[in-house]
C-alpha cells in the first residue's frame, strides 16, 4: 500500500545521510528530528493498534505513512515490549486500541522451578519476533535508501520480567539468582540471531533497550551482574556485522558509565539525566561529547499536553541544551511517542529541528 | 517495655531490614509464645525495620528487589501478629483504594507506594493491576474510601484515570474522595487536567500528598 501525501520539502540531505553524520558527530544540514513515533502510525491509516501489531504489512504501510506525514528523520522497529515474550511462551493481550501487554494473571514462568520452562527458540520462525524482522525488511525495500531504519531488541531482563512478572523477577534476582540467571543466558543466545536477522533483513542499526540499567530499578552491580555481562555479546554480534549500536533506556537516571561499559553503544535514547547528573545542563556537560544523544523531549507532554507552540519552544530549548554535542545530537522524544498522542506535535519537532536546529 | 522486649523487637526490625523473611515470621511466633504486645512488635519491629528499608531506598542503598523483599518480609510477621493485637489499633483510620488502572500491568510503583502508605497507618485496599474504571468506584464506595490512588506507566492508558474521575463525577460521589495520581508520564499538569487532586512523582511524595488531602499532614 502507498500513501501519496506530499508534505516534505527537499532538504539538502536525506535523513539517512542526516542521521549517519550525526552519529559520527559530524553536523549535517540541521539537527534530525526522529520522535519515536511508532504504534502512533496506526492511526495515520485508520488500523487498529491489534492489527499494526501483528500484521507486517499493516505496520510498514503505517510507518510510511506516518513517516510521509510528519517527516521524521528515522524509523525504529519498536512494536512493544512484550514481542520477543510472547514467543518464548507468554500470553499476550492485544487491546484494540492501546500497546499489547502479558497477561499477568497467567504468567509463563509461576515459580522459581519455572525458570528452567525458558527454552531457545528460532526468531526467524516464531511469530513475534518474525513479524518485527519483516517489519524491518519492509521498511528497508520502501525507503532504505532514503531514511534509517533501526532494528528494536529488548535486553533479556526485559524479556525475562515480562514472562515472570516485574515484581516476581526482581524478588527471584536476590531469592534465585541462579535460576534467574540461567533464563537470562537462553533468552539472550535467540536476542543475538534475532539481532542479527534483522541486520540480514537491512536494519541499518540495531537498538538495545537494557531498560533495568536505570537506578529507579537495580543497583548498576546487579544490573551488570544480572544483564549488562551477558547482553554484551548481542552489541559485539552487532558490531562484529559492521552496524551500529545504540542504546535505548526511558528509565529514571541511566547508568550510562555502566552502558558504556558493557554495551558501548555510539547513541543513547533516553528520557532523563543520567545518573549522577541532576539537570540536563549537567548532563549535556557529562555525557555529549562521549555518546549521541536521541532525545529528550518528555513523550507525555509533548503528545497530550503541550500546545503547538510549547512542543516548538521545548524543541528549541533541547536543540540549544545540546549545542554542546558538536553535532552529536538527534531531536527526539525520550520514550516511544504516545501511540494515542497528538501525531500533529511529532510533526512540530520536525518543524522545530529545521527552524531551529540549522548547522 | 522491657530490656528483653525492646531486644527482641530490634531483632525484628533488622530481620525485614536484612530481608529474612523466615526469621521475621519466627521472631514474631516467639512474640506471640513470650506474650509481648503484639502491636508494639508491629510498630517497634516490623515497621520499624521497613521504614529503614524506605529510608536506605530513598538514599539509593536499596532499590526496587530489595525494597519487595523487606515488605515481603515484614508482611510474613504481620500475618502471625495481626490477629493478636489486643487493643484495635487502626492507626488514623483513613482508608486509600489503590490500583494500576485498566491496559497496564506495571504496578512496581503502586506496590511501593501501597506499602509507604501502610507503614503511614493507612488502610490500604490494592485492587491489582488492569483495573476497570468501575472497580475502583464500586470499591471506594463500599468501604467508603478517603482516597483514590490511580498509577500508571504507559502513555497510552493514561486516559484511563480521566475515566475514573469522570466516573465519580457522573455518579455523584466525587466530592465524597481525594483522587491522587502517580506514575513516570505523568505531571501535575496533567492531573490538573483530568480533575484529580494531586500528582506525586515519588512513592514517599504520595504519601505526603495522601497525608496532606485527607487531613493529616502532621501526622506521624
Amino acid at each position: 500500500m502507498t500513501v501519496a501525501v506530499h508534505t516534505q520539502q527537499r532538504e539538502a540531505l536525506t535523513s539517512l545521510e542526516r542521521v549517519v553524520l550525526a552519529l559520527q558527530y559530524k553536523k549535517p544540514d540541521r539537527v534530525p528530528a526522529a520522535p519515536l513515533v511508532c504504534g502512533a502510525s496506526c492511526r495515520v491509516l485508520g488500523y487498529s493498534y491489534d492489527r499494526w501489531s501483528q500484521d507486517p504489512n499493516i505496520a510498514v504501510a503505517s510507518l510510511l505513512a506516518a513517516q510521509e506525514l510528519i517527516g521524521f528523520d528515522g524509523f525504529l522497529t519498536l512494536v512493544d515490549l512484550s514481542v520477543e515474550a510472547e514467543d518464548f511462551g507468554q500470553e499476550v493481550i492485544f487491546p484494540e486500541r492501546s500497546t499489547a501487554l502479558p497477561n499477568f494473571d497467567n504468567p509463563f514462568i509461576r515459580s522459581a522451578e519455572d525458570y528452567s520452562k525458558v527454552k531457545a527458540v528460532d526468531p526467524r520462525k516464531s511469530r513475534r519476533m518474525s513479524t518485527v524482522i519483516e517489519v524491518v525488511r519492509g521498511l528497508i525495500e520502501a525507503k532504505g535508501k532514503e531514511v534509517p531504519t533501526m532494528g528494536f531488541v529488548y535486553g533479556p531482563l526485559g524479556v525475562l520480567s515480562q514472562i515472570r512478572g516485574h515484581a516476581e523477577l526482581f524478588k527471584d534476582i536476590i531469592r534465585h539468582p541462579d535460576r534467574v540467571l540461567e533464563a537470562v543466558h537462553t533468552i539472550n543466545g535467540v536476542l543475538v540471531e534475532y539481532a542479527k536477522a534483522q541486520i540480514e533483513a537491512g536494519a541499518h542499526a540495531i537498538v538495545l533497550d537494557p531498560l533495568y540499567s536505570s537506578a529507579s530499578i537495580l543497583k548498576k552491580e546487579t544490573w551488570v551482574k544480572f544483564e549488562a555481562e551477558i547482553f554484551k555479546s548481542v552489541a559485539d554480534a552487532i558490531r562484529d556485522a559492521g552496524v551500529p549500536v545504540l542504546v535505548h533506556n526511558c528509565g529514571g537516571g541511566v547508568y550510562f558509565d555502566a552502558v558504556m561499559e558493557h554495551i558501548n553503544p555510539i547513541a543513547i535514547s533516553h528520557a532523563y539525566p543520567a545518573h549522577g547528573s541532576a539537570t540536563w545542563e549537567d548532563h549535556a556537560a557529562n555525557w555529549a561529547k562521549k555518546v549521541v544523544t536521541i532525545g529528550v523531549a518528555d513523550p507525555a507532554k509533548v503528545g497530550h499536553e503541550f500546545s503547538q507552540e510549547q512542543v516548538l519552544e521545548d524543541s528549541r530549548q533541547q536543540i540549544e541544551t545540546f549545542k554542546v554535542a558538536e553535532g552529536g545530537f538527534i531531536l527526539s522524544s525520550g520514550c516511544e511517542f504516545p501511540p494515542n498522542g497528538n501525531l500533529l506535535s511529532a510533526r512540530t519537532m520536525v518543524d522545530a529541528a529545521k527552524r531551529y536546529g540549522r548547522y | 517495655m522491657s530490656t528483653e522486649q525492646k531486644k527482641h523487637f530490634e531483632r525484628l526490625a533488622d530481620a525485614v531490614f536484612e530481608l529474612d523473611e523466615d526469621l521475621s515470621r519466627q521472631l514474631s511466633i516467639e512474640v506471640i509464645e513470650r506474650g509481648y504486645d503484639a502491636w508494639d512488635a508491629i510498630e517497634f519491629g516490623l515497621l520499624a525495620g521497613v521504614n529503614r528499608a524506605g529510608k536506605l531506598f530513598d538514599e539509593e542503598e536499596y532499590f526496587v528487589p530489595e525494597l519487595l523483599i523487606a515488605a515481603d518480609a515484614m508482611y510474613s510477621g504481620l500475618e502471625i501478629l495481626r490477629p493478636h493485637i489486643k487493643q484495635q489499633f487502626t492507626g488514623h483510620s483513613r482508608k486509600v483504594v489503590i490500583g494500576v488502572v485498566q491496559g497496564d500491568t506495571h504496578d512496581i510503583g503502586k506496590n511501593l507506594v501501597r506499602i509507604m502508605l501502610e507503614v503511614s497507618g493507612f488502610e490500604v485496599h490494592d485492587l491489582g493491576r488492569d483495573v476497570p474504571p468501575h472497580k475502583f468506584v464500586e470499591r471506594a464506595i463500599e468501604i467508603k474510601a478517603d482516597l483514590i490512588a490511580l498509577s500508571t506507566l504507559m502513555t497510552t492508558t493514561m486516559e484511563r484515570m480521566s475515566d475514573v474521575v469522570k466516573l465519580l463525577e457522573s455518579q455523584n460521589v466525587r466530592n465524597h474522595f481525594k483522587v491522587i495520581v502517580g506514575g513516570s508520564p505523568l505531571s501535575q499538569q496533567f492531573s490538573d487536567r483530568i480533575g484529580a487532586d494531586g500528582y506525586a512523582a515519588k512513592a514517599a511524595q504520595a504519601v505526603q500528598l495522601a497525608k496532606r488531602l485527607t487531613g493529616l499532614e502532621n501526622a506521624a
